[in-house]
């Protein structure tokens, strides 16, 4: 027997009020990792940007559009390696107008330069360069639609009509995967050219904005100065960010979400340290007299501390244990899998990140002695002869 | 100040007072005793007289008013916090009414549990308190939890606990008041043993005449005061 083995057999003294505070420890921490991992989903497109791309669009808002000669200004920069355009579409498939996924009209000899880390066969990748009418789709999205290469589409778009003034015909022409993180596995990429020449005269020619890879990536806010200063005395000026400031830029509209999410886990935290805090109370009055005949016997203050923070840490560590045990494969397995697959428009990425699920067991330790400590210095505190009471 | 050879505990002019809402009660008053080394004394009286106070003093697990309490030449009313306990653990085996026995822990471990707090290793320590059983009767019941055994079982094993220490001096108060009679003759028995043959000074407060007729020396405590 040992001081911390003494500590330890208190937790199993009653068994049903341990079960049921390391499982309320345990959903705690499975809920805190949950919360944690939506935040860095939500953040991971800026979080993994390339850090040599630099994003350029129309200074007033993102939704107005640039004039297309603005690319070739744009690739006549010196340390422009290559640069790309694409536009919003906007498309949905009317069979399932509720499924959404991001459509983009692309230039397809030059964006899969510039985003290098999407993966095509080759052989797909000429098809849908030879096809005007062509699509490549992300593999999640294939999977979750069940569309195939060779396989016609009908897609509706409320911001380009189509020719006919009915409905857009596309043909699958390849299936795209990606291992970066950043990238949505849920997109569809159409021929620009296609969307250009079936615009009437007057909307043709505008591209929503312009990617850049530029060839010393430490220079990326210059580069993006430099270009903004190309198209200073032009009516349609621009604003250029490095991919990360740009992702950035589309998470301010949900920071008050994230705030929201982080402020909730910080509450989940609190939580499961008062009901950890309320058993070790329960306990430590319940023992009351066992202090104080271990008191009697030549224990000292320090020990009983010991004991009452001892056996909280180990609640901690247990609901911790089970907390990451449950939670990580609920999250990377289960849950993070159908977010990936069914929204992966907004989580392309939905996995606990590294490191977290350590952090969250170690916190829900470190909990476990905040809230032991009032317990402990009362249980301390108590005279001997108090706690004694009828018995001495 | 000195204690006379045969004297173990010597408490001179002690008083103790409490305040209990907002009135001052003086529990014991001046109060002179002298105990001699290895004797059997039973303290006896009325609801309130200041019996379990005494004892308290005695054993160092409070602190008199006014007076000095010196044990086997110590001034116990001098230490501090952590002297008081350090001499607590070495020098006095504490016998409850209600055996105060930690559940969690089975009869050899409780035996074992004030050992903790000394430098022995984890064997000897083992050793000891199943010695400690041997003497109270236990040696068959050693890794019996406190709810597998009867209650004059459970007072054996916390007389174990007492003496596992080897100490000067034994306080118990009321150890056969949850107890029938035949257990507590028993207990008593035991009591009356480490008296005799291994030496302890015992202190016993108890309500009962048959058990107190036990102690070779009885003392009767009114009011806070001893009498005659």
């Amino acid at each position: 027997m040992t001081f911390a083995s003494l500590a330890a057999r208190n937790i199993l003294r009653n068994k049903l009020r341990t079960f049921l505070t390391v499982m309320g420890v345990g959903i705690a921490v499975m809920t805190f990792l949950l919360l944690r991992t939506v935040i860095s989903a939500w953040t991971a497109a800026a979080d993994f940007a390339a850090k040599d791309r630099v994003v350029t669009r129309h200074k007033v808002t993102f939704v107005m559009q640039l004039p297309k000669r603005y690319i070739d200004k744009i690739r006549q920069m010196p340390d422009i390696k290559s640069a790309t355009w694409a536009n919003w579409f906007g498309a949905k498939d009317p069979k399932n107008d509720r499924e959404f996924f991001a459509t983009f009209a692309i230039d397809p000899s030059s964006y899969f330069e510039v985003y290098d880390e999407i993966d095509i066969p080759a052989d797909q990748l000429a098809a849908f360069k030879a096809d005007k009418s062509g699509v490549i789709v992300g593999d999640v999205l294939a999977k979750k639609m069940g569309w195939q290469v060779g396989q016609d589409l009908t897609l509706e778009s409320g911001i380009y009509p189509a020719p006919d003034g009915t409905e857009w015909k596309f043909t699958i022409q390849g299936i795209y995967t990606t291992s970066a993180r950043s990238v949505d596995r849920s997109t569809l990429f159409l021929q620009w050219d296609y969307m250009n020449d079936s615009l009437p005269e007057v909307r043709r020619d505008q591209i929503g904005w312009v990617v850049s890879r530029v060839g010393d990536a430490s220079k990326t806010a210059d580069r993006g100065l430099a270009i903004d200063k190309v198209f200073d005395d032009e009516d349609t000026q621009t604003l250029s960010q490095d991919e990360r400031t740009f992702n950035t830029s589309f998470l301010a509209g949900f920071s008050s979400v994230l705030n929201a999410i982080d402020l909730v886990s910080v509450v989940i935290l609190v939580i499961m340290t008062l009901v950890m805090g309320n058993t070790i109370a329960m306990g430590v009055r319940e023992r009351t007299s066992e202090y104080g005949t271990m008191r009697a016997i030549g224990f000292m203050p320090k020990h009983i501390v010991f004991f009452v923070l001892g056996e909280s840490i180990v609640l901690g560590a247990l609901g911790g244990a089970v907390g990451v045990l449950l939670g990580y494969p609920f999250i990377e397995r289960g849950l993070g899998r159908w977010i990936e697959e069914n929204l992966g428009g907004f989580f392309p990425y939905f996995r606990v990140p590294p490191g977290w699920a350590v952090v969250a067991f170690f916190l829900a330790m470190l909990l476990g002695l905040l809230a032991a400590l009032l317990p402990a210095r009362q249980a301390a505190k108590i005279k001997v002869t108090d706690a004694l009471r009828r018995v001495v | 100040m000195t204690v006379t050879d045969d004297s173990i505990i010597r408490l001179r002019g002690v008083t103790k007072e409490f305040v209990r809402g907002g009135e001052r009660l003086r529990v014991l008053q001046s109060l002179d005793l002298d105990v001699k080394r290895a004797t059997f004394q039973a303290l006896m009286g009325p609801s309130g007289s200041g019996k379990s106070t005494l004892l308290n003093l005695m054993a160092g697990l409070d602190r008199p008013t006014s007076g000095s309490i010196e044990i086997d030449g110590k001034r116990i009313d001098q230490m501090s916090e952590g002297q008081l306990a350090a001499w607590r653990a070495n020098s006095v085996g504490f016998v409850f009414q209600s055996y105060n026995l930690l559940p969690v822990l089975t009869a050899v471990e409780n035996v074992e549990l004030p050992l903790l707090l000394t430098p022995v290793a984890a064997n000897e320590r083992r050793r000891r308190a199943q010695t400690a059983l041997r003497v109270v009767g236990l040696d068959d019941r050693m890794d019996h939890y406190p709810r597998q055994l009867s209650g004059g079982q459970e007072q054996r094993v916390s007389i174990a606990r007492a003496i596992v220490t080897d100490p000067l001096l034994i306080v118990a108060d009321e150890p056969t008041g949850d107890l029938d009679r035949t257990s507590a003759d028993e207990i008593l028995t035991l009591l009356e043993t480490l008296n005799e043959n291994m030496g302890k000074t015992i202190i016993m407060v108890t309500h009962d005449p048959a058990a107190a007729e036990r102690a070779g020396v009885t003392l009767h405590l009114d009011k806070g005061r001893l009498k005659e």
